[in-house]
Parts: structure tokens; sequence; C-alpha cells
């Protein structure tokens, strides 16, 4: 008996292991994807970008936020490469400050839409039956309402903010995480050495987190990626709509929509913040792409 | 086959039973009070709580969600606070308007998605496959009102080629029929009335198919790709066929089967992609309207809104379903499920 | 066979296609003609064209004036409707309309109307003294439903002494209205585009007393069609009563566009004539393509109140040394161009001409920064509207950014919560602020309809939850007044207060701003925010 389950608890480091170089035969095929590096690089300019303005906020040309209305509504120049607003605060600056409620937004919406979903999808699939039927009927019933629509709804019920922002776009994308976890964990779930870790009693949980889990950890990173970016673009859209952030912050959907009047006797203001907004989410999806590729060996070949 | 089919419909329910709580709790517990709105600047407070009285909103929400379900099962989604309609008729005179921009949409997407697709896959590595897979990153990547407002201020604002805004010129307007205006004038033979439909329908139909033309491109080829990998198709080469006929013959036949289910599931994408298509456009449909009566907290309209997009949506899901078993004979109806 | 069976693949799709498609065309039934079909061509040969349409921001809430209180609405339905009077065109004076000529008894309770006579609704129905009669009482209690928003406002309430106790047919073309107290402002009222125009008894019996998908009025123009989310049109009323004022072009079309880009576009163009709700920026725009400019001062005020109970404001000092840090003139100039006036008492001048010499706090921000150190005031909690206002083209939110942008200068931190209207009319009454944005617009012209808002016991209209007792008492004199320099004066009083107490920090008034096709004649947008097209022609 001993003997036995010493060997299996061999077996599944051995299947712990496994992640790790996962990850690194990952990283050395994502190396080899040149459109996956530059999207790796502009998004390090990004975080670059918002942590440096964050902390010294002084770097900027221009303080984002300081108001001068004689210098209102100035097509871009040498002085404002973007020109400024129509409070006249300058562009560049709002849209660099910008990637701090872009980048955060996103990495939070996904966290909170990954943690739940995650939790979710592997309850459903590892356990099966009428928790599983409630679980992913509940998740139906929350895919088959527009997210945008859900989530103006909850924008509209919980006021505007950052922190309801991240919650309406992070609670709307639960349901994506829920099924790819699900589906994976039931890929899995009969596997030898998941069968086997039942048969030697471990607990459910452990079971979850020590051997299905990190088996999954790839579509979810994938997925996670490409998510960013979809928060991303559905906190502009928030935004533009008039449900975004409160004023005076700058972010990139609510600087679009307030040039919305304005837009054919001032186009500048419209075009940079949307450059900067598909920079980012281009970025975004190029890594996830990438990943995607590197993680996948059937598309490696391609 | 058939019970399949019944078991998907009979499904239906608790997912709309659950759509409705779901929308009844955001909008009645947790959205602003409209009675204010409603009445105007002119509101009392005791004019505001006769209005509520009298809607029912001092009900318990228990009582509240009763009566909302038991009038629905008899088809009466009650009437707008703001306009006094009826909800049934308020989203039948938009959902035409949704309806004939989301297939415009759709079927635009889904010939250049295709074909781009096919091409790219076809001379892979070559400047054309490069140059649609970027495209179709852009087209992913721009948020939709963006690219939306760029192409009003090229094609109208600056060309002055083509209409920003609306459906049709109204004193062009068909009267009756399906509410399909390109149908409707083309039935009626009053081609002026179809041109002019036509002009308004293509910038937000570009804009609004650029999302789903990416997503059906990439599905295209990645397909395509592996397809094309296969045993039989490269018998079929060995054997002597041209590339053209290999493809045509065999390889797309087999690669439509998964983007079939891309198709059906973005048109129900569309439909959220309306939302913003129609607030740029000043396009009347039901996207536009009901993100409207989200702020006004019409709560009547946006539950019969809602519902009916969920309808929609799941029984479109249950069609691509069947498309998808239809194409594909190796899926087994009893295990396809969640 | 492999092709055939892809062909019968690609079929079936298309096949779902045109499914989705009969879904959206069963709901509606079949057999389709034209709109505007009926009407095209009457008036060919002429130099005017047969059509004008008027693009605004939204539909109408709906056409029955009992029911609505918005002004998308009031600019479709002054075509329709007409009431027993009508402003000037040019003031907002009251003139014969349904009514030829009218007496008010000398404690000022009964008002009699001598009616026009030959007059018919659009439907043909005869208008006459049964026909006000109907159109008032149905919004006089106990008929009155809770959704009518102008009732109370027009015809008063019990419960509060005011407004219409009776309606009395004296003969078919002599009314009678008993007011329950003296109000000054009835008159104006009666001329209204909300609650007092008369419309047909018929109709409202047809439609189960609602009209707002049919209306029927006695107004020069008839209605047509009302396509949702697009479009309203009106054609002209060939049997309309007085041939001096009646329509010159054959059909109005009013489209709702959204955007204001997007109805600047339109308007440059050529799909549309005439736009409204634009701000200054689209101006040169506008002018560029070759269209012109209606700009004429709007009845509104725009202001930010202080929170007269909230403990920074409850001190008048306080409040006037915020006012004291805020460059009025550069913010309006700055936000609205030359397309509003800066404020200086809460009436728009052309209402109240005795307002020009009553005066508002001085910018002087040194000033500022000692009395609000002396005031203690370093932080403000302010709440702001997010959405467009007549009275404020560009949102509450710009607005309140750009006082914030003032008082950081003096370094006083402001907290802004921005809500969406909705949740705005709702916020004000629950949460707790220094101050909030709101505005005004006028619904009948008299004085009383704005200074009457600082004297009111609803917080949504008296956001500064100001409570004075000699205003009040200012107010209730002022609405019995006979129109006259006695009233004149109380008025004056009332802004005298306001600026002296700085309640509010008054903004600006608005300009009714609207960009027309050269080729069109004769249009313009009436002070209380309506656009008779009876007189407005466009050559070809």
């Amino acid at each position: 008996m001993k003997k036995r389950r010493t060997s299996e608890t061999a077996a599944s480091t051995e299947i712990l292991e496994k992640p790790e170089s996962l990850w690194r035969s990952m990283w050395d095929s994502l190396k080899e994807n040149r459109a996956a590096m530059i999207s790796l690089f502009v998004i390090a300019a990004l975080v670059l970008i918002a942590v440096t303005t964050a902390i010294f906020p002084k770097i900027l040309p221009y303080d984002p936020y300081d108001q001068d209305l004689s210098q209102a509504k100035l097509w871009p120049s040498p002085a404002h490469i973007c020109g400024t607003d129509q409070n006249g605060r300058d562009i560049f600056a709002r849209i660099l400050v910008g990637t701090q409620i872009s980048l955060s937004v996103g990495l939070a919406a996904v966290t909170i839409s990954l943690v739940i979903g995650v939790v979710l999808g592997a309850i459903a699939g590892y356990r099966g039956g009428k928790i599983d039927a409630v679980i992913m009927r509940f998740m139906d019933i929350m895919l088959s309402i527009p997210s945008i629509l859900l989530a103006i709804a909850f924008m509209a019920a919980l006021g505007k903010g950052i922190d309801k922002a991240v919650i309406a776009i992070g609670l709307v994308s639960i349901p994506e995480y829920a099924r790819i976890v699900r589906s994976q964990i039931l890929s899995v779930k009969e596997n030898d050495y998941v069968q086997a870790a039942r048969v030697i009693g471990d607990k459910d949980g452990r079971i979850i987190f020590r051997h299905i889990l990190p088996n999954v950890t790839s579509s979810i990173v994938v997925r996670a990626t490409l998510g960013i970016s979809s928060a991303v673009l559905d906190t502009a859209a928030l935004g533009f709509l008039g449900l975004g952030v409160q004023p005076p912050l700058a972010e990139w959907g609510d600087m679009l929509g307030r040039a919305r009047g304005m837009i054919l006797q001032f186009p500048y203001m419209l075009i940079f913040p949307g450059l900067a907004i598909t920079i980012t989410v281009l970025a975004f999806n190029l890594l996830g792409d990438g990943l995607r590729d590197a993680l996948d060996p059937k598309s490696r070949k391609n | 086959m058939f019970k399949y089919t019944v078991k998907r419909i009979l499904q239906l329910i608790p997912v709309l039973l659950g759509v409705s709580i779901i929308v009844f709790l955001i909008m009645r517990v947790f959205s602003p009070d409209p009675a204010g709105v409603v009445l105007g600047q002119h509101a009392t407070p005791d004019a505001m709580q006769a209005w509520r009285q009298e809607n029912g909103l001092n009900d318990p929400i228990w009582l509240q969600y009763w009566n909302f379900l038991i009038d629905a099962l008899r088809g009466d989604l009650g009437t707008s606070y703001y306009t006094h309609s009826p909800v049934t008729q308020e989203i039948a005179s938009r959902f035409p308007a949704t309806v004939e921009l989301a297939i415009c949409a759709i079927i635009l997407a889904s010939v250049f998605g295709v074909l781009l697709g096919v091409i790219s896959s076809v001379k892979k590595n070559s400047l054309a496959d490069h140059a649609s897979m970027i495209l179709a990153l852009i087209g992913v990547s721009m948020p939709i009102f963006w690219s939306g407002m760029l192409m009003i201020i090229l094609f109208s604002g600056t060309w002055h080629l083509l209409p920003s805004s609306g459906r049709i010129d109204p004193m062009l307007q068909p009267v009756g029929g399906t509410g399909l205006y390109l149908i409707d004038t083309l039935f009626s033979g009053d081609f002026e009335a179809f041109g002019n439909a036509l002009q308004h329908l293509i910038l937000p139909t570009v804009a609004l198919s650029l999302y789903s033309m990416a997503i059906i491109t990439r599905m295209t080829r990645s397909s395509m790709l592996e397809t094309l990998d296969q045993d039989y198709i490269r018998t079929a080469e060995a054997k002597g066929l041209t590339r053209g006929r290999v493809v045509q013959h065999h390889a797309l036949r087999n690669a439509m089967i998964p983007v079939t289910t891309v198709i059906g599931l973005q048109f129900g994408s569309l439909l959220g992609g309306a939302v913003l298509t129609e607030t740029v456009f000043a396009w009347p449909g039901i996207g536009k309207y009901t993100v409207e009566c989200i702020l006004k907290s019409d709560f009547p309209v946006v539950q019969g809104v809602v519902l009916l997009i969920a309808v929609i949506f799941v029984l479109l899901n249950l069609v691509v379903d069947i498309i998808y078993a239809f194409l594909d004979p190796r899926i087994k109806y009893a295990k396809k499920e969640g | 066979m492999k092709r055939g069976s892809f062909m019968k693949k690609s079929k079936k799709l298309l096949a779902l296609a045109l499914a989705t498609a009969m879904v959206g065309a069963s709901m509606v039934g079949c057999g389709s003609s034209r709109a505007g079909s009926s009407t095209s061509g009457t008036t060919s040969g002429s130099q005017m064209a047969d059509t004008i349409t008027f693009a605004q921001g939204a539909d109408p809430r709906g056409l029955d004036p009992a029911y609505v209180d918005d002004g998308e609405s009031a600019k479709i339905m002054c075509n329709i409707y007409e009431g027993l009077l009508k402003y000037n065109k040019d003031s907002t004076e009251v003139e014969p309309c349904l009514a030829k000529s009218w007496d008010i008894s000398d404690d000022g309770l009964t008002y009699t109307f001598h009616l026009q006579e030959g007059v018919k609704f659009q439907d043909g129905t005869d208008f006459n003294a049964d026909a006000v009669k109907k159109s008032i009482d149905r919004q006089l209690e106990p008929n009155r439903s809770s959704d009518m928003p102008y009732a109370s406002f027009v015809y008063g309430a019990e419960a509060d002494n005011t407004g219409v106790k009776a309606v009395k047919v004296v003969d078919t073309n002599t009314v009678e209205i008993d007011l329950r107290s003296a109000n000054t402002a009835f008159l104006k009222n009666m001329a209204m585009c909300m609650a007092a125009p008369i419309v047909s008894p018929t109709a409202l019996e047809k439609n189960k007393g609602n009209l707002n998908e049919a209306p029927c009025g006695t107004g020069p123009y008839t209605f047509v069609s009302w396509n949702k989310g697009q479009s309203v049109v009106l054609k002209k009323n060939d049997n309309y009563w007085d041939k001096d004022n009646a329509a010159k072009t054959e059909n109005i079309v009013f489209r709702f566009i959204a955007e204001n880009a997007a109805r600047v576009t339109a308007l440059n163009n050529g799909e549309v004539d005439v736009i409204d709700g634009i701000d200054d920026t689209v101006v040169p725009t506008i002018q560029d393509a070759g269209n012109k400019i209606f700009n004429e001062d709007g009845m509104t005020i725009n202001y930010m109140a202080y929170n007269t109970k909230s403990d920074t404001f409850k001190n008048a000092a306080a409040r006037k040394a915020v006012n004291e840090a805020i460059n009025v003139p550069e913010l309006v100039k700055a936000l609205y161009g030359d397309y509003a006036s800066v404020a200086n008492s809460v009436m728009p001048t052309f209402m109240a001409p005795y307002d020009t010499d009553i005066q508002q706090t001085q910018y002087d921000p040194e000033k500022a920064k000692t009395d609000l150190a002396a005031a203690g005031v370093t932080k403000i909690k302010m709440l702001t509207y997010t959405n467009p206002r007549p009275y404020n083209t560009k949102g509450g939110q710009q607005l309140a950014e750009t006082i914030k942008g003032y008082l950081d200068k003096v370094g006083v931190d402001c907290e802004i919560d921005a809500y969406d209207w909705t949740t705005y009319k709702q916020k004000i009454e629950t949460e707790s602020y220094d101050v909030a944005f709101y505005g005004w617009t006028g619904d009948n012209g008299d004085p009383d309809n704005f200074m009457n808002l600082l004297a009111d016991k609803t917080v949504s209209m008296n956001i500064a939850r100001y409570d004075d007792f000699t205003y009040r008492a200012l107010i209730q004199k002022g609405i019995a007044t006979k129109d006259g320099a006695d009233r004149d004066a109380v008025y004056k009083q009332c802004e005298q207060m306001v600026a002296d107490q700085n309640v509010w920090l008054l903004i600006s008034h608005s300009k009714n701003l609207c960009g027309y096709n050269s080729k069109v004649q004769g249009f313009y947008y009436h002070q209380t925010g309506i656009t008779p097209f009876a007189g407005v022609t466009k050559t070809k």
C-alpha cells in the first residue's frame, strides 16, 4: 500500500512539472513569433507608460487635468502633438495617462471573470450532475443577453466609476471562462492520473487544484490575454456611451464620447484616442494569438 | 433528431425564466426610479408617489415579477412608461431595422470573410495572406464606434458620398410590408426608394460587419489549413488533381463545418454590436432604443427587449447546432449538451 | 457530387437567412406603398419645394399635449394643435388664437373666452365650447391620471387651492373657466404647447383618451405618420380656418438623428433642410457648406446651485467666495462660444427687461482666495448630470469640470460625481452634496415660472434647498398681482435677493441655435422652444 502511494505521488509530481516545461516550450516558440514579440514589446511599453505616469506624473509634458480655456481646441502642433481638447487639456498627456485606466480595468476585470469563471467551471466540470446543470444553465442565461447590454444595465444601475466598470465588465465575461474550464476538465477528468488520485482518496479541491487546473492553464492563459483586449474595448464602449469613469479622469472611450459632437470640426480629438485603443487591443490580440500558437502543437507546425 | 430539438426547445424555458429574473432584478431593484423623469420638470413628490403606486412599483418585488410573468405569458409585455405605447408595438416598429442591418452585415461578413480566408490559406505566406491577416487583426481590434465615426467623417462629412444617418428618405418610406425596406421596395418595384435605402445601409453595414468579417476570415483560414493538411487532400493532390479542384471539391466543404458555426454565433454577437452601430449611425433599431430605455429606467421596454433578444439568441444557437449536426454526421445528439 | 452537396449546404444557409427575414416579415404583414406618394407632385410646376425636413435629436415622447413634457414633442405638436391663445411671434405676449377675445373678472377668478366660429378639427369635428371643456376636463382632478406631466402646472391642484375649479359651456362659442385662486400667469398657460392645446373630442373617444399616436387638432398641419426612431410626416391642413396663417408648404417631415455630427452632415449633404440642437463648434462647418444659422435667445437658465442646507454653504459668505473664484464670462465663451449669453439675472432679459441693472458677484480670484480661507472652504462635493440639456448643450459633466478647473486655481479641492439624467434626478434627492448643477426651461414666459423655483418645497425643483420667508412672501404676492409695474417690482426684488445671497451661480441663458438651408425662408424658433412651420417655404 505504502509503496503504491509513493509511486502515485511521484506520478503526480511528474504531472506538476509538466506545466513548467510547458511554459518553457511556450516561451521558446513564442520567441520565434515576430508579431507576438512585437506585441509583447508594445504591451511592455504601455505598462511602462502607465506605471511611470502614475509614479512620476511630472514626467508628462502637460498636466492632463490642467484646464486652460484660452488653449482649448487647438489642432495638433509641435507644442501639443495631439492637439488640445475642449477644456484646453493636452490630448497626448491624457492619452498617456489613459493607459493607467485601460490597463488596470482590463486586468482587474479579467481577474474577476477569470477567478469566478474558473471556480464555477471547475466545480461544474468536476462534480457534474445537478450542480453542473445548475451552473451551466446559469451561464447560458448570462450568455443569452448580449454582454454589452448587460454591462450597460449594470452601469446604469451601479452608477459611473472605474470600480463599477471593472465589476460590470468582469461579471459579463464569466461564462466564457466557465465554459472553457468545464470542457477542458471534462476531457482531463477521465485521465488515468486523476482517476488514480481519486482512488487514493485525495480531496476534491486538491485534485482540482493540483491535478486538473495545471493542465487547463494554457487555454485559460490564451483566453485571458484575449480577454484583456475585449475588456479594453468594453471599457471604451462604456466610456463612449457616457457610462464609464467619473470626470475629470482621462479614459480613452470617454474622450471619444466627448468628441462625438465635434468630429467634423476637430477630427483629431477622435483619431488619437481611437488609435490608442486600437493599438492596445491589437497588441493583446497578437499576443493571445501567439500564445495560442505556441501552446497548440498542431498549429505550431503551420 | 426530433427528440433532440424538442429537448433543446424545452431547455429554453428555464433560460428565459432566468433571463427575465436577472433583468427584473437589475432594473427594478438596482436601477434609478423612473418617476422623476417620466413626470418631467414639474414632478412633485406626491405626483411621483401616485405614479409609482399606479404602476405597481410600490408592490413587493416578487409580486411585481409575478404580475409581469402572468401578463407576459398572455403576450402582454406592458406599456412603455415614457410613451404609453404597448411594448410589443414599440419593439415591432424598431425590430425590422435591426434585422435588416444584421442580415446585411452577416451576409457581407460571410462572403468576404470566407473569400479572404480561402485565399490566404491557399496562398499561405503570400502577400495576400499577410494582408488579409493584418486586415482581420485590425478588424477585431478597432472599436466599432470609432471606425463608424471615421467612416462618417470620410464618406459623409468630407466626400459627401453617402448619408450618415437614418434608414431612408422619409418621403420614400415604404408603408406596411415587412419593415425590411430593401425587400419592401423591391417587391413594390420602387427602385428609387430601393436605391435610397441601400445607400443608407452601406456605412452601418460595413461598420457592423468588420468585426465578424475578421473572425470569419481567421476561422476560415485556420480551418482550411487544417483540412489541407489532411491525408485525403494530399492523396487527392498526389493523384494529380489541380490545386483549384482540390480546394473547391474537397477542402472547402470540410473546412466549412466549423465556419458555419462561427457564422451562426457571429449573428448573435452582431445583435450586441448593433447597440453601438445603431447609436453612431442613428439607425432606428432596437439596439439604440434599448440603451435609451435602460438609461431612462423604462422597465417594461427593457424587460421586453432583453427577453426577445434572448429568445433569438437561444433559437439561433439551436439552429446552428442542428445545421452543424447535419454537416458533420459524427456528432451524436445524445452527447451534445451544455 | 461533392460539389453538389456543398451547394446544397450553402442553399440551406441561404434558406436560414431568408427564414430569419421572414420572422421579421410576418410581424408586420404584407403589401407596401410609399409614405410620401399620396402627396408628391401636387405642387409641381411651382417654384416652391413641396417638402421641408427638420431634423431633431430624438423622437417625440408622444403627440398628445396632455401626456408629454419634452421639447421634441412640442416642436411637432405646435404645428398640429392650437390653444385658445398663442404667443406673439417675437415675444411671450399672448394673442388671440382659437379664442378671438376674452374677459377677466375683477377678482381674477373667472375667465370668459369667446371662441372663433366655423373652425373644424382635422378629422372634421366642429370646434366649439364643448370641445374646449372636454380637452381641459380630462386633465382636471379626478379625471387626471398620474402620468400627465403638465396637468398640475397648467390646471393646478385642489389640495394647493390653485388652478381651474370648473370649465363651463356658456353657449356654443363661449366658455367660462373658473379658477380657485387668482393666477396672473393663467393666460400665458393657455398659450402653452403642453396641456393647453384643444384636441378633437371625437379623436379622444376613438383613441381611448390618448392621442399620443393619433394626434388631431385644429392646426395648419395634419398628422400623416410616425415611424418610431425615424420620422414624423405632416401634411398641409387644406381646411385650415385662418387663411392668413395657413401652411405654405405641402409636407413637413421631422427626422430624428441623435448624433449632433450626423445631423450636421445631413444638413450639409442636403438630406434635411433645418436642424437644431447644435452647439457653437459646428457653426463654421455649417456656414462653409453654404447654410445659414438661426440664433435667438432661448427661455432658459443654466446654473450651479449651492446646497444652502449643507455645512459648507449654509453660510452666504462661503457661497459668495466661490462665486468670486469663477470667471463666468470666460467660461460661457469657452463652453458655448457666441451661442449662449452670460446670465446676469435668473430670467432672460427679454422676459424681464427690468432685470438689466441686477448685478451678480464679480470675478475676483485674489479676493476669492482670502474669502474662501475666511469661510473655511477647502473641499467641495459636486453633483452633476452627464447628458446635454436644453439649457446646457455641453452637458453638466463638462461644465462641472470647467468649474473645477477654476476652483483648483484658488486651492479648493472638488470631487465630481456625474450621473446619467435619470439617476441624477434621484441622487439630488437622496445624496448629500455641496453644489449641484441644474437648469430650467421656461414653460409659459411668466416670471413666476422662473422665480418660483427658489420658493418651491420640492427638492428636485429647488435644488439649492433655499428656504427664505421673505422670498416666499414675495412669490405669493407676485402670482396674484396683475401684470404691470407693481408686479415687475416684486420680481425685481426677488432677483436682487438671489444676487445678494448668492444662492445660485448664474451661468448662462442658452440660445436657440439652428442651421438651415439657404433656400428656406421664414423659419423661426420661438423663444418657448417651438418651431411653427406654417409660414415657412423653400425654393427649389
